[in-house]
């Protein structure tokens, strides 16, 4: 067999598959007029296309006995269980959850009795609806355990919170006092030693008045004699007086 | 042939009734198998996981929102199905080199050349194929069915027909 044209090979699978448009049909019918490899490619190719419609024909025939199997198969499975619940709303989640159970169990038990033909494997029915009756109390429980704990956790956090605002109260009224204490102790202490250096402060100036005053009268005695100096004696006097 | 449309089948089958159930199956029972048959590539593995979508559609059937979706969620468990399948087999057939063996024996009709080349190509390039030329011959169904474009598919198609052509004529070549 002639290749075909490298570059025409997609333009052939499409043709076959009608996926060109006119212009391109026509280019390439020019084309296979001149070209035997992808005149034998083409041919190829179609008879390979009608195999293949064959071939699906063929498998297609069998179609209608699968489909039997697939139904009889079914038979066998058991169809999605209903989702009715029974409504007991004069009872809690959990008590509800287990007086259906209880009833479950019952009406199970019940039933297998009356209508068995020949005796029941309570052992066996029991165990299949204890193990279905703890399946479906499992969420429950699950949720009602949860809601507790959480109850719980909530009742100790805000006594917790209670008893950490007392302590946290009393604390403060604690400092408080301690700091006005040691705030009136200083203030106390501050005033007596600015007290203190205030009366030194003023013997010193009393110091050096009088130290002024000696030494003035000294010249005064020295320079204009006794009569002076007594006068002197009793205006520093008078002055004393008046200060005091 | 049941006349009910697919919702009211699916919401019959909710309720447990198998004969609407049996509705759906003879309704795309065929589609479901082509989608195995293309991605497995061979009738008896197609036939089984095909029935096993069925089942499995029938036991989740509950799960589905709008009936009128029932053929393209069948279809999607049936692929996954397929799929997972085939990836499950894969590194058992590379340890054992079953590709390697499979290449030296194809069949002797035509049509088992045929089928043995189908199972040479990559299963997303089989499973165009597969819907192309086995129901009907209709890119725009395939690309509905696939959820993919209508060039995507035209663009599969030709690379499956050129690939499938190689090996077939590769083999006529072999001595």
């Amino acid at each position: 067999m002639n290749r075909p044209c490298p570059d025409r090979r997609d333009a052939i699978v499409d043709t076959m598959l009608g996926a060109l448009d006119a212009r391109q049909a026509e280019a390439l019918r020019e084309h296979l007029n001149e070209c035997s490899g992808c005149r034998e490619y083409l041919a190829s190719l179609q008879e390979q296309s009608e195999s293949l419609v064959d071939l699906g024909r063929e498998i297609g025939s069998g179609m209608a006995a699968r489909q039997d199997r697939v139904i009889e198969a079914l038979r066998e499975i058991a169809p999605a269980r209903s989702r009715t619940r029974l409504v007991l709303p004069f009872l809690g989640g959990l008590a509800r959850t287990a007086v259906a159970a209880v009833l479950l169990l019952a009406a199970g038990i019940g039933i297998g009795r009356w209508t068995a033909p020949r005796p029941v494997d309570v052992e066996q029915l029991r165990a299949d609806l204890e193990s279905s009756v703890v399946a479906s109390l499992a969420p429950a429980v699950q949720e009602r355990v949860l809601a507790q704990v959480d109850q719980r956790l909530l009742t100790a956090l805000s006594a917790n919170d209670a008893k950490l605002r007392a302590d946290l109260g009393w604390q403060v009224h604690e400092d408080l006092c301690l700091l006005a204490a040691q705030s009136r102790a200083d203030s106390e202490e501050l005033v007596r030693m600015k007290f203190g250096e205030l009366v030194d402060l003023i013997e010193a100036a009393r110091r050096t008045d009088r130290q002024q005053v000696a030494k003035a009268l000294d010249q005064i005695r020295t320079q204009t004699g006794r009569g002076l100096y007594t006068l002197a004696v009793r205006a520093n006097d008078s002055t004393t007086d008046m200060r005091n | 042939m049941d006349e009910r449309s697919d919702n009211d089948l699916v919401q019959a089958s909710c309720q447990g009734d198998r004969t609407a159930y049996a509705g759906l199956v003879g309704r795309h029972y065929g589609e479901v198998f082509l989608v195995c048959l293309g991605v497995l590539g061979n009738v008896h593995d197609a036939e089984d996981v095909a029935q096993d979508a069925m089942i499995k559609g029938f036991e989740r059937i509950r799960q589905l929102r709008q009936g009128s979706q029932f053929g393209g969620w069948v279809i999607a468990i049936a692929r996954n199905l397929s799929v997972n399948l085939l990836r499950s087999r894969r590194p058992a057939q590379k340890t054992l080199g079953i590709e390697a063996v499979s290449h030296e024996h194809p069949g002797e009709s035509a049509h088992e050349d045929l089928q043995w080349a189908m199972a040479q190509l990559p299963w997303d390039l089989r499973l165009p194929l597969v819907m192309y030329y086995f129901d009907g011959q209709n890119v725009r169904a395939v690309a509905e069915k696939l959820d993919i474009s209508t060039s995507g598919v035209y663009q599969k198609l030709r690379t499956a027909v050129k690939e499938l052509h190689d090996i077939l004529t590769t083999q006529g070549d072999t001595p």
